[in-house]
């Protein structure tokens, strides 16, 4: 039911107890252990704890406590986690700050943070300016190995003191919870800042985006600070697990001597390697072999010699087609078959050919504007009205040929040339 | 010469051949018949009777023109209009029970269907 993870890996194996060893686990971020005790404890837990999940309850449970102080935004950072939401300009914002701040120096005095986050500094500068100073006076910072390994040991030292705590404070209300968060791990003053700041920039909201700010600063620290202890573990445990791959003589003999080639042409010149790829590919060589005159103008001669043969007579196709009849053999496959029932006329050609067979060579232009025949109708007049009407539906119609919709106008063409004297006398 | 002999001998001999299907050389009964004169002749006239009904079936022409067209297809001959085709069975030409798919009357496709000899039918069952 326990997996190791990788923070017990850091740890090393212990005396298991449930009660106790939950929130040591649990405090990746090692701020608000005493605070997630008790949420734990007040909680129902699960038996089980599968390494995944902890992470994600640890991470909650960080935010749960982080944001307990400040309550209304509690149900924005809720949502902020979640990956599918449509990227706010907040988050636009955040991912240049973003960056800026993983370069930013780690927070040593545990200064209180919260109670800056409502104080804006500086109202003699604009907001823009005041950022962009602070994005200028931001330093980089390069982590070392030694760096990492001192992260370590205080990690180990922290989570040693929380523990003893969590044994003591086990029944710690959420008043108690509400300042160890307000204590532990602060955000750096610069950032708050400049969260403050670019908040201000903001035309309208600009309490909810600078709220909105300090929370993805803080989850971007404690992320980061996760990847810190976590990142050398996970090195260290991938490279053990590597071993390397040794060649043996016999195969790397066998490539050395794929280049070096010691055939003999038959001059007595070697062949070099080069050639062989022109030979193997095809075969046979590219060069040799009738040429199928593809991309090449067939000459005129061959063409005059084909127009001599035409026009085979009567007898010569009916002795072919009776040659035909008497070499074919029963299809061997189901193929044979359905090529037989294909030249019949009994089955389809594929792909399918949706104007098989009515190809007329009429474009749709010849379809559809049908106006030119009605030159010898009268241009007023019920028949006019009526004969339109034809037209129109004549040109919807797909399932007939030009020839025949030709023929019908013909045809009311006639029958009115008829009727003529009747209609007069009307 | 020899050729043409061999081919002639080969050909009478496929045609000798026992061929499985059932072939027909006249129509099941007289009814069938005068059903397949009717269907002959209601496809020869099918355009004239389209046409002529169109001038009919119509507000804008004048009713004087529309009795003229009506009393023209009157005199057509009476087996000209699909009206009077009747879907009979293929093979025994039974007027009634004829599934339209197969053209057969319900005894002749289930005598065929319990043969097997029906593609894709089988027995429901569910």
């Amino acid at each position: 039911m326990w997996r190791f993870t990788a923070f017990e890996a850091l740890l090393g194996p212990e005396d298991y107890n449930p009660d106790v060893t939950l929130p040591v686990h649990s405090s990746g971020a090692g701020r608000n252990a005493v605070a997630r005790n008790a949420r734990r404890s007040s909680r129902s837990r699960p038996a089980a704890l599968k390494g995944r999940r902890g992470c994600e309850r640890r991470a909650e449970g960080a935010m749960w406590g982080r944001l307990c102080g400040s309550g209304r935004i509690l149900l924005l950072a809720g949502a902020a986690r979640h990956c599918g939401r449509p990227h706010s300009r907040t988050q636009k914002l955040f991912s240049t700050s973003s960056v800026l701040s993983a370069t930013e120096d780690e927070p040593t005095a545990p200064a209180d943070s919260t109670t800056k986050v409502a104080s804006k500094e500086g109202a003699a500068e604009t907001p823009k300016q005041k950022l962009l100073k602070m994005i200028g006076d931001m330093k980089v910072e390069v982590t070392t190995k030694r760096k990492f390994q001192q992260l370590k040991e205080q990690e180990i030292k922290k989570q040693a003191t929380n523990k003893q705590e969590g044994l003591h404070g086990g029944s710690s209300t959420f008043q108690n919870s509400a300042e160890d968060v307000q204590r532990s791990k602060p955000l750096n003053p610069e950032l708050v800042q400049a969260a403050s700041a670019v908040a201000s920039s903001f035309p309208h909201n600009k309490e909810q985006a600078e709220s909105e700010l300090l929370a993805q600063l803080r989850r971007h620290e404690e992320t980061t600070d996760k990847q810190r202890r976590g990142g050398t573990i996970n090195i260290c445990n991938v490279i053990s697990e590597m071993t390397v791959k040794r060649q043996s003589p016999a195969q790397r003999g066998v490539r050395i001597s794929n280049r070096i080639s010691l055939e003999m042409d038959e001059d007595g010149q070697r062949i070099k390697p080069g050639r062989p790829s022109s030979h193997s590919d095809s075969g046979r060589s590219l060069k040799a072999g009738k040429r199928l005159n593809i991309f090449t103008k067939a000459s005129p001669e061959t063409e005059n010699a084909l127009k001599t043969v035409s026009s085979p007579t009567i007898w010569d196709l009916e002795f072919a087609k009776e040659i035909a009849a008497v070499t074919e053999q029963p299809p061997r496959n189901g193929f044979e078959e359905m090529i037989q029932w294909t030249k019949e006329g009994i089955l389809w050609e594929f792909p399918i050919d949706n104007e098989a067979g009515m190809d007329d060579g009429a474009e749709f232009h010849e379809h559809i504007f049908l106006e030119k025949h009605l030159k010898d109708f009268p241009k007023q007049g019920p028949i006019r009205h009526f004969m339109e009407l034809v037209i129109c539906g004549l040109s919807k119609n797909p399932y007939l040929s030009v020839k025949q919709k030709i023929e019908h106008i013909e045809w009311f063409r006639n029958y009115f040339e008829e009727k003529k004297e009747f209609l007069q006398e009307i | 010469m020899a050729a043409s002999a061999l081919c002639w001998a080969l050909r009478v001999a496929r045609q000798v051949l026992p061929c499985p299907s059932q072939t027909r050389s006249y129509y099941v009964d007289w009814r069938m018949l005068r059903d397949v004169k009717r269907r002959k002749l209601a496809y020869e006239y099918a355009d004239e009777r389209l046409r002529i009904n169109a001038i009919r079936k119509n507000t804008i022409l004048p009713k004087e023109l529309q009795e003229v067209a009506d009393r023209e297809i009157a005199a057509l001959p009476r087996d000209s209009c699909p009206v009077r085709i009747r879907n009979r069975c293929v093979l025994t030409s039974r007027p009634r029970g004829v599934k339209r798919r197969w053209r057969l009357s319900r005894i002749v496709f289930r005598h065929f269907a319990d043969h097997a000899q029906m593609s894709g039918i089988q027995r429901a069952m569910w």
